[in-house]
């Protein structure tokens, strides 16, 4: 059975359309709520649901095939390919390189020491799932600390 | 492969007034959605219907297919269609009689198309034309150039007057055409910016009847950004420039720009300044258009061809 995907577009991201799929079915994948053997929706069904130009979608298969995520099955559809799951440790690196680049960024910009940023994380980390492997102990900031940061 | 639409130094002006279009560049392959945007009065309409063969332009060249539909028959003219800005209808006849006329001038015309959008888009073909609402006679006019099944479509401000589901079906079904796979190309003039980030695969903006700028929508989506620099200091120091903008202003010790960032490291430079903070914002299209019209200092281009643009 295909799970249901729910993919959320965001306009101001500043991501090309294509990108933000490809993104998207990756973290289904890596959180396995997508797994090896899925199939994902078609072409034109995915263009359909969620308004966008049929290329736009090709161009994201097109990228997650090269990469390996998915796989296409001649007048099957795609699938989640088995190879995908090897691949998320680097996937998931990748991804959250960049998004901790941009933290890295605006902490220098607003002056926030390194030790506080780590702790910020790793409080949003443990407010979404407290039973994480490896989370520490929250520490909390005065209220006056994370105003001065702003 | 030879651009299927091709406007080449297009020039135009009515009964010797200011040119309306100024030496207009325009190329669409096939298979694209080409979004044109500009203000009011920049010549949008006026581009679209010199390519048609509606207007003839003053100087250059206008084809579609190759041919130039001033003087292409109709077996050429029936491969192309074009909805308007302003209703041209017969509006005293129903949409099933002016399907039954059209049928028989178009060897492509495609009846059972045309009965599933009329059905999806609730629209009665047995009234006249004029008892529509000014949207519904929109979408009829569009649902009759649909069943044409053109090579090429060519909208004018499709969805203006339009309320956001009639808005959201008509690009639904535009989808549909599009993930036919035939290659059908479009070429559409519209102020719903939001509708082209969804669409389009280039936009080009026009400006006193030229194209000032033209890319394809998910490069500018990766690249335009707003950038914001504040400085300690009371002014931003002499001679400073952010690499790649596009249009600057200063105002104090802020300086704001639209810029085209290729590469995060090309800010660097600023990054490292001492009293400057900098602050980087994506933009939509919509705020990309607004940026870019607003009284701010142009400061370059990202037109096709840098060197025609003068003053």
């Amino acid at each position: 059975m295909t799970p249901r995907l729910h993919l959320q577009l965001d306009e101001r991201s500043g991501v090309p359309v294509y990108r933000q799929m490809m993104d998207q079915i990756k973290y289904y994948v890596a959180g396995g709520t997508l797994r090896p053997g899925d199939q994902i929706p078609s072409i034109r069904e995915l263009a359909a649901a969620l308004t966008v130009n049929p290329t736009t979608v090709v161009k994201a298969y097109t990228e997650l095939e090269r990469e390996g995520v998915i796989e296409k099955r001649h007048g099957k559809g795609a699938f989640i390919s088995a190879a995908s799951v090897q691949l998320t440790q680097v996937e998931q690196e990748t991804a959250i390189r960049r998004s901790a680049k941009q933290l890295a960024v605006e902490a220098t910009q607003l002056q926030v020491p390194s030790p506080k940023v780590i702790h910020v994380v790793s409080e949003e980390l443990d407010a979404l799932d407290p039973a994480r492997e490896g989370a520490e102990t929250p520490v909390k900031f005065a209220a006056s600390t994370a105003r001065a940061a702003q | 492969m030879a651009p299927v639409v091709h406007l080449c130094s297009v020039s135009k002006s009515f009964r010797g007034g200011p040119s309306v279009l100024d030496g207009l560049e325009l190329n669409v392959n096939r298979g694209e959605v080409f979004g044109l945007i500009g203000r009011n009065g920049s010549g949008k309409t006026t581009a679209l219907r010199i390519l048609m063969g509606l207007l003839r332009a003053d100087h250059g060249t206008a084809r579609v297919l190759g041919r130039d539909m001033w003087e292409a028959d109709r077996r050429h003219r029936q491969r192309v269609a074009y909805v308007s800005q302003s209703q041209q209808l017969p509006d005293w006849l129903p949409i099933h009689e002016l399907a039954r006329s059209s049928s028989l001038l178009y060897d492509s015309w495609d009846q059972p198309f045309l009965t599933e959008i009329l059905r999806r888009w609730n629209l009665r073909a047995d009234q006249p034309i004029s008892r529509l609402s000014g949207g519904n006679q929109r979408l009829a006019a569009i649902a009759l150039a649909l069943a044409t099944r053109p090579e090429v479509l060519v909208l004018d401000e499709p969805a203006a007057g339009l309320d956001p589901i009639a808005r959201r079906d008509l690009n639904q079904c535009l989808i549909e055409v599009l993930g036919e796979g035939t290659g059908c190309t479009i070429v559409l003039s519209t102020h719903l910016l939001a509708d082209l980030e969804r669409l389009a695969t280039r936009v080009g903006i026009i400006e006193e009847g030229r194209l000032v700028a033209e890319g394809a929508v998910e490069e500018w989506q990766r690249t335009m950004r707003r950038i914001q620099i504040v400085f300690s200091q009371e002014h931003p120091p002499r001679d400073f420039s952010i690499p790649g903008a596009i249009r600057s202003r200063t105002l104090g010790p802020v300086v704001s720009a639209l810029a085209r960032i290729e590469d995060e490291s090309q800010l660097d430079a600023i990054r490292a300044m001492d009293g400057a903070r900098i602050y980087v914002f994506p933009l939509t299209l919509e705020e990309l258009f607004v940026d870019w019209f607003q009284g701010s200092t142009t400061l370059g281009n990202l037109g096709p061809d840098p060197d025609r643009h003068h003053g």
